[in-house]
């Protein structure tokens, strides 16, 4: 999308105000996207997981599990995007194939792993590592099954040997805390946050702890993520804050660097040589934290280009998402409907947010466009408010000689290239691209008979009128059978997509307006706020609220 | 008629197009041929409400021809059909009618898969994404629509011209849309969002009558009823290249690029015939001679030196025109 960039208007901005839409189907617990953003994973309440067309807000797959029917706590998908691994709370770790929706491997462990990820360095993954309810993060080999706990405390580690235990059946150390960990960008190196509140990053191919990074406080952390680039690394504590380091260690020979780092350290032993090491592996950068309401924070993460930091809230049931610039200026509070937010995903390439909802539904929030007039009609100039207009000499002349227009300086001779393509640069490695998965394809499911003559008024949500037609009205009821219909098809928005544009509507738009049907609400929502018109917003800073698209009731 | 070109091709090598082969069976005039992007199917359609599709049946390497029979008849629509596209797999077609409506066939069966609903006019020009899950289509009532493949449902509807839309494309990465119409405009379009990315407007605005991107997407071709081809660059917002010396005053004529011997622009044209001319040098490389009304449609085979072309209802033809090979 690079090539895009030309013609884009970069005052646009980057993060998002408002919901877009929602997708709503069964119950879903943990998103995430693909590498491109071209879909959307999400785990479910009763097992199964569901793989969303991120373009079409439609259903792209879904698959169905029968030996799991318990809540799915992570979704993970591989680099290239043709293997999800997923965790669940019957202990379970499963690998799926996406494109045939078929499953690869199903382990059972000793715990319920409550975060598992798929190692981010090859494009058929057999290694993942997982964070279980009450033990250290363990390294699992899907092809064998054989787990291996990491050891993530210093303390005991006087000389540093290699104390990883490979027994299968043991059960780590005693009583830990969930500890939060993940692989380096390319996943030689795992992070992992400790219960003392420790950063301890480990080569876990030995299961050797290379360097300590204490977090002022000595708070657990909860969660650690690595942004897209791995340049940054963010910690969220239970001491409320979320920090922000930079990693000075090489992407890609983090293993070598470490290796230097330790010999240049000689002097020192045990955690005090760890810690040396650390200093020179991640540097503190910035400490983010609500210091009024001193929020937990849930699923904080960084924005695809690093630039964003998100972090989401659900204190007291609320379904609230914080958005920092890096530097640490709190830029927008975005806030949802009822329904506790759960998790939280950034689009990889857009200023797009993903939340998941307790009560099942997930809502995409993006910025609230305003129309830009100057793509409709390139001489005109958008103006902020009235200014006076002071006519040319000649303007009024029947020959006006200003009039000219330059365009006759192009030199039609110059040779053109019609077939070279520019590399995308927003995707770096793109030397896996051959084997990527970037979407499924897409079969269109055949008309019923009965429904080929007539369409319907969909009763839609949906807020931005350019969207119209919505996943809402696909589903066949909550846990139903998967069933893109064909028959609400659609309302037609010739006129609806007029009101979000901040401007007075046209004649003709105002006439269509008056000849559209109401549509009938869906009662079996969950309450929304009502709408704020969207031109009623003062300074959009505050609320990205849910607005109803055409109706203010 | 092969006139000396340095820039991109030396007469004494450019081998000029003949005709190999004419299919008949459409029973009004044809209003759009396409080759499916395997190569493998060519598909018409017409005004007499079906498509047709026609498949290599003789592909040997030391043959001098590949030619094509008839393989399958769509029927359905109920007024006459002015555009089709494939799905990038081959395995559907799409079709916008004055019916009102688009509908997806199934390419092997000939089977109707759906109908998809939403036009208040004649829909005119249609294609599918590269990825094929999204299609867009353009009409009489002036808006471009985009459908969900899946489930048939219009995702968005852009309040793109004031005048019948006439041709509608993606890029080769499906994130932008360029639209024409008979209101003079070009316009491109963020296919993700559907808002409005840039217009494309000249001195003058002669009706447009057909638009396509450039293999790579960055430029557009624009034909326009002022007997003139166009090759712009639309981020930039100039014209590159000007292609004349045919007639288009009065019908949508589509138009293509030919890549895969030399680089050429290829267009049909009021005069009956069907004009090559060099990429670069926007010379008239070879005029085709056959049809016997005008030319409203060309399309490129993706890998052999193929022009198929389709014209109107003096005619009711679809030519297949090649290379000789040495």
């Amino acid at each position: 999308m690079t090539f895009n960039a030309s013609i884009i208007d970069p005052l646009q901005g980057d993060f998002p105000e408002v919901i877009e839409e929602y997708l709503e189907y069964g119950c879903m617990k943990c998103i995430a996207f693909n590498r491109r953003g071209t879909l959307l994973a999400a785990g479910c309440n009763d097992g199964s997981c569901i793989i969303w067309d991120f373009e079409t807000r439609g259903i792209a797959k879904e698959l169905r599990d029968d030996e799991c029917s318990s809540p799915i706590t992570s979704i993970c998908w591989s680099k290239c995007g043709n293997r999800i691994l997923v965790s669940a709370a019957d202990k379970s770790l499963s690998l799926w194939d996406v494109m045939s929706g078929k499953k690869i491997t199903r382990l059972v462990l000793q715990q319920t792993p409550l975060q598992a990820r798929l190692h981010p360095g090859s494009s058929k993954p057999s290694i993942c590592l997982t964070c279980p309810l009450s033990c250290t993060p363990m390294i699992v080999d899907l092809n064998t099954g054989n787990t291996t706990f990491l050891k993530v405390s210093v303390s005991e580690q006087s000389n540093g040997p290699n104390l990883a235990m490979r027994n299968k059946c043991s059960d780590g150390s005693t009583s830990f805390t969930p500890t939060a960990a993940c692989f380096s960008k390319y996943g030689n190196l795992v992070y992992a946050g400790n219960s003392k509140g420790e950063i301890v990053v480990i080569d876990w191919q030995d299961g050797e702890v290379r360097a300590m990074v204490p977090i002022s406080g000595g708070s657990i952390v909860k969660n650690i993520v690595f942004s897209r680039n791995g340049q940054y690394l963010l910690t969220n504590s239970n001491d409320r804050i979320i920090r922000i380091y930079e990693n000075l260690l090489p992407l890609k020979d983090e293993v070598g660097a470490l290796d230097d780092l330790h010999e240049n350290q000689n002097e020192l032993n045990g955690v005090e040589k760890l810690k040396a090491v650390g200093s020179k592996c991640l540097t503190l950068f910035r400490e983010f934290q609500d210091s009024i309401t001193k929020v937990h924070w849930k699923a904080p993460c960084f924005s695809g280009d690093g630039e964003w930091v998100v972090g989401g809230s659900a204190s007291k049931g609320e379904h609230k998402i914080y958005i920092w610039d890096r530097a640490g200026r709190l830029v927008k509070i975005l806030e949802g409907p009822t329904g506790a937010l759960i998790d939280l995903a950034w689009h990889p390439v857009r200023p797009i947010v993903v939340s998941a909802s307790l009560n099942g539904v997930v809502y995409i929030w993006a910025k609230d466009y305003t129309e830009n007039w100057s793509a409709f009609a390139p001489d005109f100039k958008e103006l902020e408010e009235n200014e006076e207009y002071v006519e040319r000499e000649d303007e009024f002349d029947l020959v006006p000689q200003t009039e000219k227009v330059k365009c006759y300086d192009v030199n039609e001779d110059e040779e053109i290239d019609i077939v070279t393509v520019e590399k995308d640069t927003t995707f770096s490695d793109s030397d896996m691209s051959h084997e990527e998965l970037c979407f499924l394809p897409a079969t269109p499911s055949p008309d019923v008979p009965e429904q080929q003559d007539k369409f319907l008024e969909s009763s839609s949500n949906l807020v931005d009128s350019n969207n119209s037609g919505s996943p809402v009205s696909e589903k066949a009821g909550a846990n139903g059978h998967s069933m893109n219909h064909a028959s609400s098809t659609v309302k037609d928005d010739a006129g609806g997509t007029r009101m979000k544009r901040k401007r007075k509507p046209s004649e003709k738009v105002l006439e269509l307006q008056a000849e559209k049907v109401k549509k009938p609400s869906k009662a079996s929502k969950s309450s929304k706020p009502k709408s704020k018109s969207l031109a009623d917003k003062s300074n959009g800073n505050e609320n990205g609220l849910y607005s109803d698209e055409l109706s203010d009731e | 008629m092969a006139t000396e070109d340095p820039m991109d091709v030396d007469s004494s090598t450019y081998k000029p197009y003949t005709l190999s082969q004419t299919l008949t069976g459409h029973k009004r005039a044809i209003s759009a041929v396409k080759f499916s992007s395997n190569g493998r199917l060519l598909a018409s359609s017409s005004a007499d409400k079906t498509l047709r599709t026609y498949g290599f049946t003789n592909s040997d390497s030391d043959s001098n021809s590949l030619t094509l029979s008839p393989m399958q008849l769509y029927e359905g629509h109920e007024q006459g059909v002015s555009d089709l596209a494939f799905s990038s797999d081959s395995r559907y077609l799409v079709s916008a009618s004055d019916d009102k409506t688009l509908r997806l066939w199934d390419v092997p069966t000939g089977s109707l898969v759906k109908t998809l609903h939403g036009h208040t006019n004649y829909v005119f020009c249609v294609n599918f994404n590269p990825q094929s899950n999204i299609i867009v289509s353009g009409s009489f009532d002036e808006t471009v629509r985009v459908w969900d493949v899946k489930s048939g449902k219009c995702l968005k509807v852009l309040p793109a011209h004031s005048d019948p839309v006439t041709a509608v494309d993606f890029n080769r990465d499906g994130t932008l849309i360029v639209s024409s119409s008979y209101d003079g405009l070009c316009r491109i379009w963020d296919a993700s969002t559907g808002h409005c990315m840039k217009t494309l407007i000249d001195d003058e605005n002669p009706p447009v009558s057909y638009v396509k991107f450039s293999p790579n997407g960055k430029f557009i071709l624009v034909g326009t009823l002022d007997n003139n081809l166009r090759l712009w660059n639309y981020s930039t917002g100039k014209f590159l290249k000007t292609y004349a010396g045919h007639v288009n005053s009065k019908y949508c004529i589509s138009s293509s690029f030919s890549i895969t011997n030399g680089k050429y622009v290829v267009g049909g044209s009021e005069d009956k015939c069907i004009y090559l001319w060099g990429l670069q040098s926007k010379r008239v490389v070879q005029k085709l001679e056959g049809h016997t009304d005008t030319v409203v449609s060309v399309s490129c085979h993706p890998t052999e030196n193929m022009i198929a072309s389709g014209a109107l209802g003096n005619d009711m033809t679809v030519k297949i025109w090649t290379q000789q090979k040495d």
